[in-house]
């Protein structure tokens, strides 16, 4: 009896604890929407430095390329907002573990197509030119996200 | 000895601004002196882990008006793009003490490149009675400067220069300048097309910092429009040299950045 109450007691205190990663911005691998064939190299020691992961050609390349490939489709958009895309670079310089943000103007949650969001996740995707976290001469896996800022439609630059 | 007065104003005044809270200051007992030993302890763990995070949770709940644990735990979410769930936690701190947090809000709005809300937050800010000096949570610039570029990037040129003139107006001597303050308002200039007074301006900042490649890049830009090819060609190949130098100063939150390929293409325009 005793035990039971105990053992309750300490499910309701761990059920009224927020759960967390190791550490911010950690994202697990889920089947349902990750690519299987991406791995970390160390997965134990995934950095959160966004800054050591650099796109060759620096950021007006990355954000040449986004414009390059994103087809404007007035149908589906009038798009306002952002879009902020979260992922994992790992020392091979792959990348995978993609989450996407849509907020909008004010910066709340927002709302788009799904066509485009699915849209903008792909070309996100398809960038290839990232270059691992080097952090202290050693090479790292790591996390980045980019913010992609639309106005009625269009992706403005930075 | 000019750029060591520089950092450690800026120093003392942005550790002013987000420092590390004297718990001493609340009375034994009380729930603040609780969450801020429990804060005390958080950050002894590094930023973004589970440890700390759960420390600031358990601090808010002793203390939930204890503004600083809000804060303290609302960083990582920015830096790492979780940016609803820091403006969540953060806003909490802002509703307790604006007038200390309601810049560090408004940095992250310009970091994401929401200038309308950056602007509408330094607004609401300088507007209180008691608003302070703040500069930007890295010390480079006072907030001021920020936005002032803010209004530059919506547009709004004239209130960018404004903004920032007013700023400098107020420091005691150009030693209290930041190391890139001349530039932007040069900048600035530039992009409204005063090339007179950005000619001027950007001189002045290679008094105070010739470290900063877009300061060639920008005056190079002005000699250009005032039909002086030999001095633009000569600002540019000066800007391509200082770009290539790695002790050059990064000039952050410069609010326009400018690539070795734009100084290219301007130097063949010419």
């Amino acid at each position: 009896m005793i035990v039971t109450i105990l053992s309750f007691g300490c499910q309701t205190s761990k059920e009224l604890q927020q759960h967390y990663e190791n550490q911010i911005g950690d994202t697990p691998f889920d089947e349902a929407i990750d690519n299987p064939n991406f791995k970390f190299c160390d997965s134990t020691k995934v950095l959160h430095k966004r800054a050591y992961i650099q796109y060759t050609g620096g950021e007006k390349a990355l954000e040449e390329e986004l414009i390059k490939n994103y087809t404007f489709q007035s149908a589906l958009n009038n798009f306002t907002g952002y879009f902020i895309i979260r992922f994992a670079v790992n020392c091979n310089n792959e990348t995978g573990r993609f989450r996407i943000e849509v907020l909008d103007s004010n910066f709340k949650k927002g709302h788009c197509s799904k066509a485009l969001e699915n849209h903008i996740l792909s070309i996100a995707k398809s960038l290839k030119q990232w270059n691992h976290a080097n952090y202290r001469g050693k090479d790292y896996d790591g996390y980045r996200f980019i913010n992609i800022k639309m106005k009625n439609g269009n992706i403005i630059k930075s | 000895m000019k750029k060591l007065i520089f950092i450690v104003l800026f120093l003392v005044l942005t550790i002013k601004s987000y420092s590390q809270v004297n718990c001493y200051i609340f009375p034994e007992g009380s729930p603040e002196r609780q969450a801020c030993e429990l804060c005390d302890e958080a950050i002894k763990h590094p930023q973004g882990s589970r440890e700390s995070q759960l420390l600031f949770d358990e601090a808010i709940a002793v203390g939930p008006k204890f503004a600083w644990a809000y804060y303290e735990k609302s960083v990582p979410y920015f830096k790492r793009g979780y940016l609803l769930e820091g403006l969540d936690i953060l806003n909490e701190a802002i509703k307790l003490k604006p007038l200390e947090y309601l810049c560090y809000r408004a940095y992250w709005y310009w970091q994401y490149r929401n200038y309308t809300l950056c602007i509408q937050d330094l607004e609401a800010y300088y507007a209180l009675p008691k608003s302070f000096i703040q500069f930007t949570p890295g010390g480079e610039k006072d907030m001021r400067i920020i936005l002032g570029l803010a209004y530059a990037r919506t547009g709004n040129y004239a209130k960018g220069i404004k903004t920032i003139k007013e700023c400098l107006k107020t420091y005691d001597s150009e030693d209290d300048y930041g190391f890139a303050d001349y530039h932007s308002l040069g900048m600035l200039y530039v992009k409204s097309k005063q090339f007179d007074q950005a000619i001027e301006t950007l001189k002045k900042q290679l008094t105070i910092n010739e470290d900063i490649a877009d300061t060639y890049y920008y005056l190079g830009l002005a000699y250009k429009a005032k039909q002086n090819t030999s001095e633009a060609k000569n600002q540019f190949e000066k800007a391509i040299n200082k770009l290539n130098d790695v002790g050059r100063y990064r000039n952050t939150n410069a609010g326009y950045n400018v690539y070795l390929s734009d100084i290219e293409d301007a130097l063949k325009t010419l």
